[in-house]
């Protein structure tokens, strides 16, 4: 592959302060490795260094737990590495609000042991686990076994503050859980990865943390019955957290049944739980079952090294969905409320991908490359960004000059 | 908004320019003579919404189909005419008033079901499918869509969607965003596009989380896809009785303090009891200074738990009573004060002025303290009946408007009460919309760098001059400087409230 000559970076080193610089080598993406690293100590500088990289034209791939840089399009140039773990700091923590605001390079992990200490905790629980951090939940939108029962980051998120390619600041949303002022550019922001301007600030609304959890399981002869006793699991509507269904692959592999099996996750207050406990009981074999299968199957989706795929279908189609997995080397599992089957191979071609994502849109539904080589993101689209048109002006508006994750969403994107 | 009893005044509106009439030809061509307004005296009733603003459009059109409401756009653009998406009319901060004129797309006539699919727990609708309808239809499977605008035996999916509407309900299961999965929506250039999937966290960047609550100035919504939760096993309502706004104000942070989220927690003022008690004998004390209706649900072991929990929370609070109700005709009586309270407040003044605020909920306290301090020195009656557990504030300013400047003394107060909520750290609407009404108070919660980033958007949509003028955001060609001065120059006309 040829690239245009790179350009010089050195103005950017005399704009920012000399502690801020960080070697290229920490920062590798697919391979690459960046011109030079940057880790603001604040939001100010962040603005400085979009400002001054957008003047340039460089190429800048913000970053933070990099859990998440093996998604969408392999990046047409890369010039800047902005590494955003300097913004941790908690900003405001209203406990009796069920508020907080956070810095976006916080992780997940430190943002839950402060939430913890009110018996609170954000209900979101992505791949591969709590080193994510805030900006990037944000900027993959990513979900997990709780998604469908519980709300998103997306839905989650109250207000944000983003710096953009120009070097602006500009917030939306704000601190309160009900507010319909303005446009929600912080819904837009979520899951774009990047595309818009880097997000610095989050607000979130916060949950109590359930006082008893469980994790129930229970194994069929077939996918097709453990699809269906999930299905009853659901239409209970009982206080649960998580419903998955696992191929018998699956459940091998997190050392559960060697049988298609139902996980179930109930949370909430203890009456509730034993309550629900005993329903489950009437509804299926259900037995009590090792939580460690949760993050178990996060750490699966986020595997940095192999190729993962998450299909969303209809809730009617997923045992279909599951199906199509089948006569490929793949761990396949199924979380019903959000219809996502996610799919965990080592050496998926572009024709397998291709073939999963052709039995998806046949139930309605569409496949995304959640993390794979970039051969394979090269070979076969990772999934595009929406409504291209509008998507395009969108960034030709934002980012002109293509500073942010530079064709991320597709050529020229 | 303010909700109007009087008589019609004259509509603005600009000058019926000669174009209107080849509009109107070519809309007929296209839609069908039916379906198509312009007789002056046609319009009159499209002038308003629940608001105090009124203008009149050139012409109304009632499409039935996606493709006829994208012709019409494809149609308005060629005349260079304003376009201006409606469902009932229920709006309350003026989102449906065509202050530019042009073409009002009245949507009611899109009301099927497109389907109903328990299997896959969603509904598909069109926009003009009334709240209740759909809740009607999804009764039987069991099943329920979340959002509940109090308004919801009138309004419609579209202005819910458009406006991003809460309810009672909003305090756990969310605004209508968070229900929205999927949208087909007509862009301002005439394009049919879809946003969203039959599941949640589709591919690509989410566009509907941004259209959602848009205020119907990116694009006219022609389906919606929407998330259906089961019904609940069961349900408890509890009556809480304080003597004071502030005693119950704490007892809301209190049950949320105790690791609860019910499904509702809604508070009643003293003089919203004093009017509603009377007319709908709901039970509630005359001499309480509020009440507290709060909801759970759950299995039946969790909710007689949470139901435990929350007494406790509101006697600690100093609730002199607590009442429980868990079957479904009792709960509904308790219910029907709250439901009833704004109709009853129509009966009990002249007019009146409702407001839609927000604060973080720990700051409720004294921000109704300083609500009815400042309604006293403004010199009116106050009633409060609100979404206490999203902190969301509702005062409904009563007042005559025979009386001298009563509507300017209103706005004042108004404003004054949007000011506090904003220092507290709240915004200037929870539910309502910005509107027409709110525009000049954006800049109170947003820099010129927020606000330009909002209109880098509708720039990118298409839609900056034409479609929906002047609502959401500040500025605008040929758009007034902003509520009170809209207002006060219509006031020269006449009448309301």
């Amino acid at each position: 592959m040829t690239s245009p000559p790179t350009p010089s970076i050195e103005p950017l080193r005399h704009a920012l302060p000399a502690d801020t610089e960080r070697g290229p080598h920490h920062y590798a993406i697919d391979g690459a490795e960046p011109v030079a690293g940057f880790a603001p100590n604040d939001r100010a500088e962040v603005a400085l260094l979009l400002r001054t990289a957008t003047a340039l034209g460089l190429a800048v791939a913000p970053q933070a737990g990099r859990t998440a840089l093996r998604a969408g399009r392999p990046l047409e140039a890369y010039h800047v590495a902005l590494d955003l773990r300097g913004l941790h700091r908690i900003v405001e923590y209203v406990p009796d609000d069920l508020t907080v605001t956070v810095e976006a390079g916080m992780s997940l992990r430190a943002l839950q042991d402060e939430l913890a200490e009110h018996g609170q905790y954000l209900p979101v629980d992505p791949a591969p686990d709590d080193h994510v951090t805030v900006g990037g939940l944000l900027a993959t939108a990513r979900s997990g076994a709780w998604r469908g029962h519980l709300p998103g980051a997306r839905d989650l998120v109250l207000g944000i503050e983003a710096v953009l390619p120009s070097g602006d600041r500009i917030k939306s949303g704000g601190r309160v859980v009900k507010n319909v002022t303005g446009y929600d550019l912080h819904r837009m922001h979520t899951g774009a990865l990047g595309a818009f301007g880097v997000i610095v600030e989050a607000s979130f609304k916060v949950a109590p943390r359930p006082a008893a959890t469980a994790t129930l399981a229970a194994s069929e002869g077939h996918l097709d019955a453990a699809c269906a006793l999930a299905r009853r699991a659901w239409d209970a509507a009982l206080p649960v957290r998580a419903i998955t269904v696992l191929t018998s692959e699956t459940a091998r592999r997190l050392d559960v049944s060697s049988a298609p099996t139902v996980i179930v996750e109930l949370a909430g207050s203890r009456a509730a739980v034993e309550r629900s406990t005993a329903d489950l009981a009437a509804i299926g074999p259900f037995t009590d079952a090792s939580p460690a299968a949760w993050p178990h199957l996060r750490r699966l989706q986020g595997d940095p090294h192999a190729t993962v795929l998450r299909a969303g279908v209809p809730p009617s189609a997923l045992t279909a969905m599951l199906d199509a997995t089948r006569g490929l080397d793949v761990l396949a599992w199924a979380n019903v409320a959000s219809g996502a089957v996610v799919m965990h191979g080592r050496d998926l071609d572009a024709a397998a991908v291709r073939g999963l994502r052709a039995a998806a849109e046949a139930r309605g539904g569409f496949l995304q490359v959640e993390g794979a080589p970039a051969a394979l993101r090269r070979e076969v689209d990772p999934g595009g960004p929406g409504d291209l048109a509008l998507v395009t002006a969108l960034r030709d508006r934002f980012d002109p000059t293509r500073t942010l994750n530079r064709g991320r969403w597709g050529a020229g994107l | 908004m303010t909700t109007t009893s009087g008589a019609a005044r004259p509509a603005r509106g600009p000058e019926r320019r000669p174009p209107y009439e080849a509009l109107a030809r070519d809309l007929r061509a296209a839609l069908g003579e039916a379906h198509v307004l312009d007789a002056p005296e046609d319009l009159v009733g499209f002038e308003y919404d629940a608001t105090i603003e009124r203008a009149r459009p050139d012409v109304v059109v009632f499409p039935r189909t996606t493709a006829e409401v994208a012709a019409a756009v494809r149609i308005a653009n060629q005349h260079e005419v304003p376009i201006v998406p409606r469902g009932s009319g229920t709006g309350l901060s003026g989102g449906a008033v065509p202050v530019r004129g042009g073409m009002l797309v009245v949507l009611t006539r899109m009301n099927s079901i497109v389907e109903v699919s328990p299997d896959d727990r969603v509904a598909v609708v069109q926009p003009g499918v009334i709240n209740l309808h759909l809740q009607e239809a999804l009764a039987p499977h069991g099943l329920t869509y979340a959002p509940d605008p109090s308004s919801q035996r009138v309004c419609t999916i579209g202005g819910n969607v458009a406006n991003n509407s809460g309810g009672p309900h909003t305090l756990a299961h969310g605004s209508t965003v968070n229900h929205v999965l999927a949208l087909e929506v007509v862009l301002p250039d005439g394009r049919v596009a879809r946003f969203g999937s039959r599941v949640p966290d589709a591919l690509g960047i989410d566009l509907r989380g941004l259209l959602v609550g848009s205020e119907g100035t990116l694009g006219i919504v022609t389906e919606a896809t929407l998330r259906l939760v089961r019904m609940p096993p069961a349900v408890r309502t509890l009556l809480a009785i304080f003597e004071s706004v502030e005693a119950a104000s704490h007892a809301v942070s209190d049950v949320i303090r105790r690791g609860i989220i019910p499904v509702a927690m809604e508070m009643l003022d003293r003089e919203i009891i004093r009017i509603v008690e009377p007319r709908i004998h709901a039970g509630y004390p005359l001499d309480a200074g509020a009440v507290l209706l709060i909801e759970v649900e759950g299995v039946p072991e969790g909710v007689a738990l949470d139901a435990q929990i929350v007494e406790d929370a509101c006697r600690h609070a100093g609730a002199r009573e607590v009442r429980s109700a868990s079957e479904a005709a009792e709960r509904e009586r308790l219910w029907e004060g709250r439901k009833a309270a704004i109709g009853a407040i129509g009966g009990a003044a002249p007019a009146f002025y409702l407001l839609d605020g927000v604060v973080p909920r720990t700051r409720l306290p004294e921000v109704m303290a300083r609500v009815m301090a400042l309604s006293a020195e403004h010199g009116f009656r106050c009633a409060n009946v609100f979404h206490a557990g999203d902190g969301n504030l509702h005062p409904n300013i009563m007042f005559d408007p025979a009386e001298e400047h009563a509507t300017d003394r209103v706005l004042a107060l108004g404003e004054a009460i949007m000011r506090v909520c904003v220092e507290a750290g709240g915004s200037i609407t929870g539910e309502h919309g910005v509107g027409l009404e709110k525009r000049s108070y954006m800049d109170w919660v947003f820099t010129p760098a927020d606000l330009a980033a909002m209109h880098v958007v509708r720039d990118a949509f298409g839609g900056r001059e034409r479609f929906n003028p002047c609502k959401v955001l500040p500025g605008g060609h040929g758009c007034a400087s902003g509520h009170a001065a809209e207002v006060v120059r219509h006031l020269a006309g006449g009448v309301y409230v």
